[in-house]
């Protein structure tokens, strides 16, 4: 059998899982001084880097058990997995923002939202039962405002900083985003004992 | 305009030659399986009307349905589900057939996956319903039937085993709104714990709160059901765990012991299921291969209420288990040539050969020489050449006047 696969999302995540793999005793020396390697090892198991939205493709297909990946991309791109554990480091938000002293709700007109994140904006407008129109960008959505292309955008704020310079203020918070690990339906079936004891040994080391 | 001559549409793909014979393989052994235990061969039409498939309670997401329309305006959806219409088609047209009814199928079914995914749209399926009975014989059977299909294209398989009811009887004893309900399904099918907990917090204690925390964790082997049996439940639900605990032994007993999982968090949505339900797991495949359950509720929906229970075969994972496995192809024998003027008596002859059992091929070159080189390249051993007489010559060997 070959030993279980995890898939992290490269950058901020990838470090902090692997402090906390490391707290938790797996040698993570290979994930510190990767070189060239795509996979590397972990201590008994394999570790793949990837961009957030590809942990979750190589964990549906199986061919990653396991994946560490934020909440914001599991809320925006969905599919089926086991979301096992919060991990509670890369932790924001999700939040409506407009421009600072305008009252975003009034009016009767259809509101232009800008976000990175259509289905996300879409589900909480849903929910609010209200029609809205909807704007993907790439880059920063701040500017949709100030260009005067969108009312208002949905994103993951952290300080609320970037907000604040381009007088913009949170309307609402949508949700709370942390870093999740997730698992594949059939690995968790197959493989529960391996599982569950890595899973136990990093909710152990989080308190 | 762009034109799509060249390309198939995505999801949908062409099957080739060890792919087709891994499929027509797979067919083949679990048509034998499916005929020996006294099912019997339906199908269904490829287009059926939407609202089957819009059924309350029993539903297949819409944005998942390929559709089209009649020429009267009728919405219509190619078959995204087979047991949806053998259910109709049972409770319309053999309603009263003897029973138990046994059918088996082998035929697609379209789903629309999210763009890029890389799933079939398009995915054979065999599977068998078993209908007009009920109760622990008619579920054994039923499982015994799915374990023996996975049994026939892999030796490493895992059946899970759970029941649809479980978490409703739970629920159903709860004072929540069907949006709570429904909320605390989803977080327990995702097996997410965190937010389950945060979900029961205001509920307060209660035996059933505290076995819906533990749900999506209760899946394993046999301890599963012993942890649960240990909660004190009472009625219906302590009913529930002991008729899976039946069965569970009864497999056991039956040599599928290492096999069995349970997995009691299984919770689906928008199912039809309402008894026992169970997957197909092997290494290698991200989801499941095998799905089924029972479905007491289904028949009465299309007018003819009987209990059922059934399940489908993902057939293109179950051809790629096969695949590698299958002897290599059996290369023609004997290429058949026939002289000029007498390339009916070579076809006459290469009936006459086929007939015998034979692998031949018909020379299609115009030369003999063209005729021993194509032998030689493609392996063909033997050369027949057919003219006033009929001679055998090697493909290597010059003929000689």
């Amino acid at each position: 059998m070959r030993p279980l696969r995890i898939a992290l999302t490269k950058g901020r995540l990838e470090k902090s899982t692997a402090e906390l793999m490391g707290r938790a005793g797996l040698d993570c020396s290979a994930l510190r001084d990767k070189g060239r390697k795509l996979i590397l090892p972990v201590g008994e198991m394999e570790a793949v880097l990837a961009k957030a939205g590809d942990v979750i493709t190589y964990l549906e297909h199986g061919v990653c058990d396991l994946g560490v990946v934020g909440k914001d991309v599991i809320m925006e791109r969905g599919g089926q997995f086991f979301e096992i554990l919060d991990l509670r480091f890369g932790k924001c938000g999700f939040a409506l923002a407009a421009p600072a002293g305008t009252d975003f709700y009034q009016g009767y007109q259809i509101k232009t939202i800008a976000t990175k994140y259509p289905k996300v904006a879409r589900r909480f407008f849903q929910s609010k039962d209200m029609d809205v129109r909807v704007i993907k960008i790439e880059g920063s959505v701040e500017l949709a405002p100030l260009l005067g292309l969108a009312d208002g955008i949905v994103d993951l704020v952290e300080t609320g900083a970037t907000l604040r310079e381009n007088g913009l203020e949170v309307v609402e918070p949508v949700a709370d985003v942390s870093a999740r690990l997730i698992v594949n339906v059939a690995s968790m079936k197959l493989r529960k004992k391996e599982i569950e004891a890595f899973a136990e040994r990093l909710e152990r080391e989080l308190g | 305009m762009r034109n799509y001559t060249k390309l198939t549409p995505e999801g949908a793909r062409d099957l080739l030659f060890e792919e087709c014979r891994a499929l027509g393989e797979a067919k083949a052994r679990l048509t034998r399986l499916f005929t020996r235990r006294g099912y019997r061969e339906a199908m269904t039409p490829g287009l059926e009307y939407y609202d089957m498939f819009n059924l309350p309670g029993a539903a297949i997401p819409q944005q998942q349905m390929y559709k089209s329309t009649d020429s009267a305006g009728r919405l219509l959806v190619f078959r995204p589900d087979s047991t949806l219409p053998m259910a109709r088609m049972a409770a319309a047209r053999l309603r009263n057939h003897a029973r138990p009814i046994r059918l088996y199928y082998s035929q697609s079914v379209y789903r629309s996956w999210p763009a890029l995914s890389g799933r079939s749209h398009e995915n054979p399926q065999m599977g068998v319903e078993l209908l007009g009975a009920a109760g622990l014989r008619a579920d054994l059977e039923v499982i015994c039937a799915a374990a023996e299909a996975l049994r026939a294209v892999t030796e490493d398989f895992r059946v899970e085993l759970g029941h649809a009811g479980f978490f409703r009887l739970l629920a159903g004893r709860l004072s929540i709104s069907p949006d709570q309900r429904e909320e605390i399904r989803a977080t327990i099918e995702a097996k997410n714990y965190g937010a389950l907990d945060e979900l029961l917090q205001p509920l307060g204690h209660s035996p059933e709160a505290e076995a819906i925390r533990r749900l999506p964790r209760l899946f394993g082997g046999e301890e599963v059901l012993s942890q649960a049996e240990g909660w004190g439940l009472d009625g219906s639900a302590a009913q529930t765990l002991e008729y899976l605990r039946s069965l569970y032994t009864a497999l056991k007993d039956l040599g599928l012991g290492s096999r069995l999982m349970v997995d009691l968090g299984l919770v689906q949505r928008n199912d039809y299921y309402t008894g026992v339900v169970f997957s197909g797991y092997v290494r290698e495949q991200g989801r499941p291969i095998l799905t089924g359950g029972r479905y007491d509720g289904l028949c009465g929906q299309f007018g003819a209420q009987m209990p059922a229970a059934g399940f489908a075969v993902d057939m293109e994972a179950a051809a790629g288990l096969i695949q590698g496995q299958l002897p290599p192809e059996e290369a023609s024998q004997v290429l058949v040539h026939g002289e000029p003027g007498f390339e009916m008596k070579a076809q006459q002859e290469l009936i006459r050969l086929t007939e015998q059992g034979l692998a031949c091929e018909s020379s299609v070159w115009d030369s003999l020489e063209e005729a021993r080189a194509y032998a030689e390249q493609a392996g063909i051993p033997r050369l027949l050449l057919v003219g006033e007489s009929v001679r055998e010559i090697q493909p290597g060997e010059e003929e000689r006047p």
